[in-house]
């Protein structure tokens, strides 16, 4: 078991430069970086900024063009097309991915933001199957590791009530857990605290949201993207 | 597994077939015709199912790994993707094995020489063209996992299909080719071919020819046992776990 003090991490270092081919986003050079520590973070950028290329090099699916990162920790990316077998009802997927424990606790939450655990897959629709994809990767997360979560869209499809419930669950939950939450929010009093902000091909880091520190808002932050 | 209802036809096809097919030959003029067809329709049988759906099955599974998003899920949870690959074909085998069984089942109880001495090298024919038909066919369902996985289910499913029917088949045109026109090329291409026909048994058990010398068969093991090995390098190159960007 690790340390009480032992947290996830990631380090992405100056000079990292992710993209296919060609850069679509850099860490500056001239600085430290940017380090993420356990909590919440959300990764904010316009379309095709490269949310979704950071996340997958986060997770080793892709190789940075230049420069180098750290992550630290056990982790899951959770592509915002992922998909389960289609004639499973959530209840086998929970079943077949998560441990026995865990297991239970997903079906309590599932029940709370109303999923249909008993029907299959491939009949639900889009926001009860990213449900399904957000308790998967909510309830792996152990107790022995480090957790890296790396969430691409998970709001895609979810009623307000889903997302404010996971959202509350985060804010919440002290499993020291690392989630790097790339979305779009939707109304601008929505209070975001620490953001990765994809801007003009520039990777930058917003602290915010810890105990000394205000939270900034949507609306505060999405004129600084571009 | 269960909701899909495929498998049932394939169990079938498997049990069923070696049943009913001899009787639709006429074997009234020989009834001790019988049981040897129907192990020749066991096998032949498992042949079929194991091409035309197993081989597809394989193809699938890769695709959706890489599709669905499942494989760099598991890939950036730490799950290689070569592990990803042996875990997927050792799934396929858990259809495969049964089927096996089944055939087995077949040639045992419905079609065993009343003979002793038959009756032993009968057991021994047929279990070494399980283990031949096995070191045939699963590298080739490794091939279908990974190239379905890179190129999608249906060229996944036609490559491992086009190699066994040309190991099957196709090999012995050559031959044939090698034999009126010497060519270099042809003599080349027939040294590197997969020679799967001979991993065929059928004529043997139709025949009574009798189980294979021991050294005969240990050297067909590691002939299909190297390309097992070739098959499966193959594979683990070309497998790709995450969707192409």
């Amino acid at each position: 078991m690790n340390s009480p003090s032992a947290k996830p991490r990631i380090h992405l270092a100056s000079g990292l430069s992710i993209g296919y081919g060609e850069s679509l986003a850099r860490i500056d050079s001239d600085g430290g970086g940017i380090v993420l520590e356990g909590g919440t973070h959300y990764l904010l950028a316009r379309n095709g900024r490269g949310k979704t290329t950071l996340l997958k090099t986060l997770a080793g699916v892709l190789r940075p063009l230049d420069g180098g990162y750290e992550c630290e920790g056990r982790c899951q990316y959770l592509s915002e097309d992922l998909c389960f077998d289609r004639e499973l009802p959530a209840k086998a997927i929970f079943k077949s991915l998560l441990k026995k424990s865990r297991c239970k606790d997903a079906l309590e939450l599932a029940e709370t933001i109303e999923l249909d655990v008993e029907k299959p897959y491939g009949k639900l629709s889009t926001g009860n199957k990213r449900k399904v994809a957000l308790l998967v990767a909510e309830f792996s997360v152990s107790d022995q590791s480090l957790d890296v979560l790396l969430l691409d869209e998970p709001f895609t499809g979810l009623d307000a009530f889903s997302r404010e419930a996971f959202q509350e669950r985060w804010s919440q939950c002290q499993d020291g857990v690392l989630r790097l939450v790339s979305c779009h929010p939707d109304f601008d009093s929505m209070e975001v605290g620490s953001s990765v902000l994809i801007s003009d091909g520039v990777i930058k880091h917003i602290p915010g949201g810890g105990s000394d520190e205000k939270a900034q808002s949507w609306g505060e932050l999405k004129p600084q993207l571009n | 597994m269960i909701q899909r209802k495929v498998w049932i036809i394939a169990l079938l096809c498997t049990f069923l077939l070696p049943g009913v097919l001899p009787y639709l030959t006429p074997y009234e003029s020989n009834p001790a015709l019988i049981e040897p067809a129907r192990a020749q329709a066991a096998w032949v049988c498992l042949w079929v199912v194991t091409a035309a759906w197993l081989f597809f099955q394989a193809a699938r599974f890769g695709d959706d790994a890489s599709r669905s998003g499942l494989g760099a899920y598991f890939l950036s949870s730490g799950v290689s993707g070569l592990s990803q690959m042996m875990q997927i074909w050792l799934a396929c085998l858990t259809f495969l094995l049964p089927l096996v069984a089944i055939t087995l089942g077949v040639c045992f109880v419905g079609a065993m020489p009343s003979d002793a001495g038959q009756a032993q090298m009968w057991v021994a024919t047929n279990l070494q063209y399980a283990a031949l038909f096995l070191l045939v066919v699963t590298p080739l369902m490794m091939v279908a996992v990974s190239i379905g996985s890179r190129f999608g289910s249906t060229i996944g499913y036609l490559i491992p299909l086009c190699m066994s029917i040309y190991g099957m088949y196709g090999v012995g045109y050559l031959a044939m080719m090698t034999e009126v026109q010497s060519n270099l090329l042809l003599d080349w291409l027939y040294v590197v071919s997969p020679h799967y026909h001979l991993a065929d048994l059928t004529p043997r058990l139709v025949f009574k020819q009798g189980s294979m010398l021991s050294s005969e068969f240990l050297q067909l093991v590691v002939y299909f046992a190297g390309i097992k090995i070739v098959l499966a390098m193959f594979a683990s190159l070309t497998f790709q776990p995450r969707a192409a960007t």
